[in-house]
């Protein structure tokens, strides 16, 4: 059982309907995800690219669609029903299983969602009788807001669009206990509140392997089904931000460097996500991942509302050259253990053909799936293939929890393995940050430093070393070296280490642990450090001149009293890094103050300026909020 | 009922006004009555006398307080998944076992009713401030968005009309029985106003106490202004007055020990036989027994004294062992001493902890043990 697979069956139909799913997902085939891999080559048609985005929407939809018995009297799940009301298909089976589910609702946003999608999909499908149950189960059962900014753009995404769908209703119609007017206000600010948040000073869960489907699909339904037109585009104008942004950083489809929040599987196998779904439907250049992701269904079922502006497709499918993209972020909210609200977060990624090296600067964006770098490089096809290379600091911390969790972190510390996020109190995992990393990147040069504190419950660093490394040697001069795929990669770990065996997880809900062929870097000293360098493969004549070319490097470090580092790169850029100091690239201290919100030959914005241009060759592309309106131009026609 | 367990004297009757039963008065009766309460009691303040009191046929007759739990009963939830457990608000029935009532809710963290009608009950939970108006059969999400996971919540026993709401960003007030919230946070710090706990002083209108990350804070006008009284390095869990004597204040936290006032909560000192990272969640006093005390805790399960704070027993025997005690409670009716153990059970002793008996709530976490004064005929 894939981890998507998994997630969604717990979250969206419980445990009957992660059975039929799992089961289904092994015995029907999914056309695309066990199909040739597709062509990484822009389409330039974008009548081409019209057509082959509706084939995948209806290959989604059909999938779904035929997880059900044509014999079976009801339909289990609000995926199915969303499935064939999109496709306008057994539409009083549709009306009869609403009915039947809607008897016991969910209790939370990832309920709400679909049930809202539903009601809207069959506004016109389903039967009166279908519509009244949906309405009412709206008003019975008291839905969880719950505590994370995805969790609240699906529960206000949704009450928004059902306070829309039914006005002028009375308080005690709804499980708020406001009116449909009252729910409507209420849901309008929050998302008015946390977009302009998202514009200002930066996206709070960005770059998500999995949670970019929790932001996709609720201002995708906003996108299409927002009867204020100033909603309408605002959901528009938030959907090509995110997208810009995530396809910015992605290779071939697979989204890489730092992120926000992962998991235990797609922060190694780095295709496996569902952010792969977004990319193979939206862009056409990766497979997607096994049940479309889980979530998929819904965004597919309201994907022929949107239409990715060809910019972003430009900006997501192009890796003819190199480039470098700085994004300023922002923290998860810390409620206490911090001298800040939400600490900025100084995202980098360089990307080339053969690999992408992306990070931010070190600390804790999330306390429990955060990922703070690595070097992912391109592979021909990356179903399977653990295709990264990173190290970091493993973490289990009440403090950590606490700052931000309005709970008891005493007993957070126990359930947390057990509400998936099984590797949170392992040693061996490669999931999270910690407050004792600090990264540089310049280019495709990363320094990673750690100064654990005495007394920290895992007082050692891993570094993943892939089953796909090939040619890997642990060099005399201290340099590891490998190549992956076209990428040649040198880790120079700073302090004693070994290499183990390495077991992946296969669920992050039981912690079932399979031996992949991994190996993990295991160097048990609290002052650390990993300096890592990668290069194409076309750029020397072998790997041992790679070598070679590393070995010469200037580069001096020491550990005490905290780790420093002189390293002169690959690209003969001087760097020098102490833990604790703001690092200096040739001789210039790196100035985080002037930051930009967006700054790249992509994607450019000003801090708080609420204005994005997005740019790909004479294609340009101005998303601005103050004004709530999108520009395209072509530049020197 | 156990040998030992006995009434309370006439004195301390007129001391026992709980903020519960103050309600059930004109609000101008009830200032007078508390100072009056006051005045009795302060001159036992700073010297809890152990003395045993009589028993009185009321006391004995039928128990003048409602228990009523915020109780979690969750099974590896998380949000988005299948609730499959019963959760929210259960009261306690004649047989003892207790029967849940009102919508199923988790991440509850607290209730407070009304004093002067029971069917107005708040509640602090994931959602926000909740209210009902008729006993909990439908509530109103009464706080908007900017206002999440609030922590505590108490109805003002000296202005039923005000609502107090524990945030994790600060600290917010109602005037208008939860309608509306405004924050007052002057005199908190910036950043350190993670808010856990309210306790009203139920002697003086206007002045409460709250437990907040950098330590307890005291204001004496209904939050308008408020000044740190107790610094702290870890979040105050609990803040609780005495309820027979109210000078007497005990301060637990998170992993900077247990702290008592006997000056109304002006001043404070730890009181050292308590390990500083206990995790110490709440603290109960006793009402007929007016020295017993228990404390709640993660890594020290149940701990009482019953010399007013003087010496400090564990009483975990017949408790599930590595048991997480998250709350605690006495009854002020029998003295029975309930506790909640992580996802297992609500436990009740009738000898002050020396054993234990389940009470059939399995796989519960209780947020709140709350004892709520019965209306009288």
């Amino acid at each position: 059982m894939t981890l998507f697979s998994r997630r969604f069956c717990s979250r969206v139909g419980g445990f009957a309907l992660g059975l039929l799913l799992c089961g289904f997902t092994g015995l029907r085939a999914q056309p695309s995800h066990v199909g040739p891999m597709p062509s990484t080559l822009p389409v330039s048609s974008a009548e081409e690219r019209r057509v082959a985005y509706e084939a995948r929407i209806e290959e989604v939809l059909e999938w779904y669609t035929g997880l059900v018995k044509p014999s079976d009297p009801l339909i289990g799940d609000l995926v199915g029903v969303s499935a064939r009301l999109a496709l306008g298909r057994d539409l009083e089976r549709c009306s009869r299983s609403v009915i039947e589910l809607m008897k016991t609702p969910g209790n939370s946003p990832f309920w709400m969602f679909p049930a809202a999608g539903v009601a809207y999909l069959g506004r016109d499908r389903l039967s009166p009788e279908a519509r009244a149950a949906i309405r009412r189960a709206w008003s019975s059962v008291m839905q969880l807001r719950g505590d994370t900014e995805n969790h609240w753009a699906m529960y206000y995404a949704s009450l928004y669009l059902m306070a829309q769908l039914y006005p002028n209703e009375p308080a005690s119609s709804w499980y708020t206990g406001k009116s449909s007017e009252e729910n409507l206000a209420e849901a309008r600010d929050y998302l008015i509140h946390w977009m302009r948040l998202a514009t200002t000073v930066g996206q709070g869960e960005f770059t998500c392997s999995h949670y970019i489907g929790e932001y996709a699909i609720p201002l995708t339904y906003l996108a299409a089904w927002a009867e204020d037109p100033a909603m309408r585009q605002r959901a528009r104008m938030m959907l090509d931000w995110i997208f810009a942004d995530q396809f910015a950083n992605s290779l071939d489809g697979m989204l890489h460097g730092a992120n926000a929040r992962t998991d235990d599987t797609s922060v190694i196998e780095r295709w496996n996500s569902l952010s792969s779904f977004f990319s193979w439907l939206l862009l056409g250049n990766t497979p997607p991942p096994a049940a479309y992701g889980g979530f998929g269904v819904y965004f597919a079922a309201v994907a022929r509302h949107y239409e990715l502006p060809e910019v972003i497709y430009r900006i997501g499918v192009d890796r003819s050259g190199d480039f470098t993209q700085r994004d300023l972020k922002r923290s998860r909210r810390r409620w206490r253990g911090s001298d800040v609200e939400m600490a900025p977060i100084y995202k980098l990624n360089y990307s080339r053909r053969d690999y992408a090296v992306g990070s931010y600067q070190g600390g804790i964006s999330d306390p429990i799936q955060a990922h703070v770098w690595d070097v992912t490089w391109a592979v021909p096809d990356p179903r399977g293939v653990h295709n990264t290379i990173f190290s970091m600091h493993p973490v289990s911390s009440m403090d950590d929890l606490q700052m931000y969790f309005a709970e008891f972190p005493e007993q957070m510390m126990r359930s947390v393995t057990t509400e998936g996020k099984a590797s949170y109190d392992s040693p061996d995992k490669f999931l999270g940050a910690s407050r004792y990393e600090q990264v540089l990147q310049d280019q495709d040069t990363i320094i990673a430093l750690y100064n654990i504190a005495p007394g920290t419950r895992f007082p050692h660093i891993n570094g993943f070393f892939s089953k796909d490394l090939v040619d890997l040697t642990e060099d005399a001069s201290g340099w590891i070296f490998a190549r992956g795929g076209n990428a040649f990669l040198a880790y120079r770990p700073l302090a004693p280490y070994e290499l183990q065996r390495s077991f992946v997880y296969r669920s992050s809900w039981t912690g079932t642990k399979q031996d992949a062929g991994d190996r993990r870097l295991y160097s048990p000293h609290l002052k650390n450090g990993t300096i890592v360098q990668a290069a194409s493969a076309s750029e020397f004549p072998s790997f041992l001149a790679f070598q070679a070319a590393i070995r010469a490097l200037p580069l001096t470090f020491s550990l005490e009293p905290v780790p420093t580092v002189s390293f002169t790169s690959l690209r003969g850029r001087k760097l020098e890094f102490t833990y604790g100091r703001v690092p200096v690239v040739n001789g210039r201290p790196v100035d985080y103050s002037a930051w930009k919100l967006f700054e790249g030959p992509y994607l450019n914005a000003e801090r708080g300026s609420q204005k994005l241009t997005l740019t790909h060759g004479r294609l340009e592309r101005v998303l601005d909020f103050n004004t709530l309106t999108i520009t395209d131009r072509i530049k020197n026609p | 009922m156990p040998k030992g367990v006995v009434g309370l004297r006439p004195a301390e009757q007129r001391q026992k006004v709980s903020r519960i039963a103050l309600g059930w008065l004109p609000p101008l009766a009830a200032v007078v009555l508390c100072g009056l309460a006051a005045l009795s009691t302060l001159a036992a303040a700073s010297a809890p006398t152990g003395a045993v009191a009589e028993p009185t046929a009321a006391a004995v007759a039928a128990p003048a307080h409602e228990l009523i739990l915020c109780a979690s009963i969750n099974r590896s939830y998380v949000i988005g998944s299948k609730m499959v457990t019963l959760s929210g608000l259960y009261r306690r029935v004649a047989d003892g076992s207790f029967e849940h009532f009102g919508p199923n809710l988790l991440h509850l963290s607290a209730a407070s009713l009304d004093p002067r009608d029971h069917q107005m009950i708040y509640l602090a939970m994931l959602n926000g401030a909740l209210f009902s108006r008729n006993g909990g059969e439908r509530f109103r999400i009464a706080t908007s968005w900017d206002m999440t996971e609030p922590k505590d919540i108490a109805v003002d026993p000296n202005a039923p009309d005000t609502v107090y709401l524990a945030l994790p960003d600060g600290f917010a007030v109602s005037t208008d029985r939860g309608w509306t919230w405004s924050r007052r946070e002057r005199g908190l710090p910036d950043r350190g106003k993670y808010t856990q706990a309210i306790e009203i002083d139920r002697t003086r209108a206007g002045r409460l106490l709250i437990g907040c990350e950098a330590g307890v804070f005291l204001t004496e006008n209904s939050g308008t202004r408020w000044r740190r009284v107790l610094p702290t390095r870890a979040t105050v869990y609990d803040v609780r007055q005495s309820p027979t004597n109210p000078a007497w204040w005990i301060a637990s936290t998170q992993r900077d020990g247990v702290h008592v006032s006997r000056d109304s909560g002006v001043t404070w000192s730890r009181i050292t036989d308590l390990a500083e990272d206990g995790a110490w969640y709440n603290v109960d006093f006793g009402t007929r027994q007016r020295d017993w005390v228990a404390l709640s805790s993660w890594n020290q399960g149940i701990v009482v004294s019953e010399d007013g704070g003087r010496t400090w027993i564990p009483r975990n025997t017949g408790l599930p062992a590595d048991g997480r005690v998250m709350r605690v409670a006495i009854d002020p009716d029998t003295d029975a001493l309930y506790v909640s153990v992580r996802s297992e059970d609500v436990y009740r002793s009738e000898d002050f902890g020396r054993t234990w008996t389940e009470t059939g709530l399995k796989g519960s976490t209780v947020s709140q043990f709350l004892f709520v004064k019965k209306p009288q005929p």
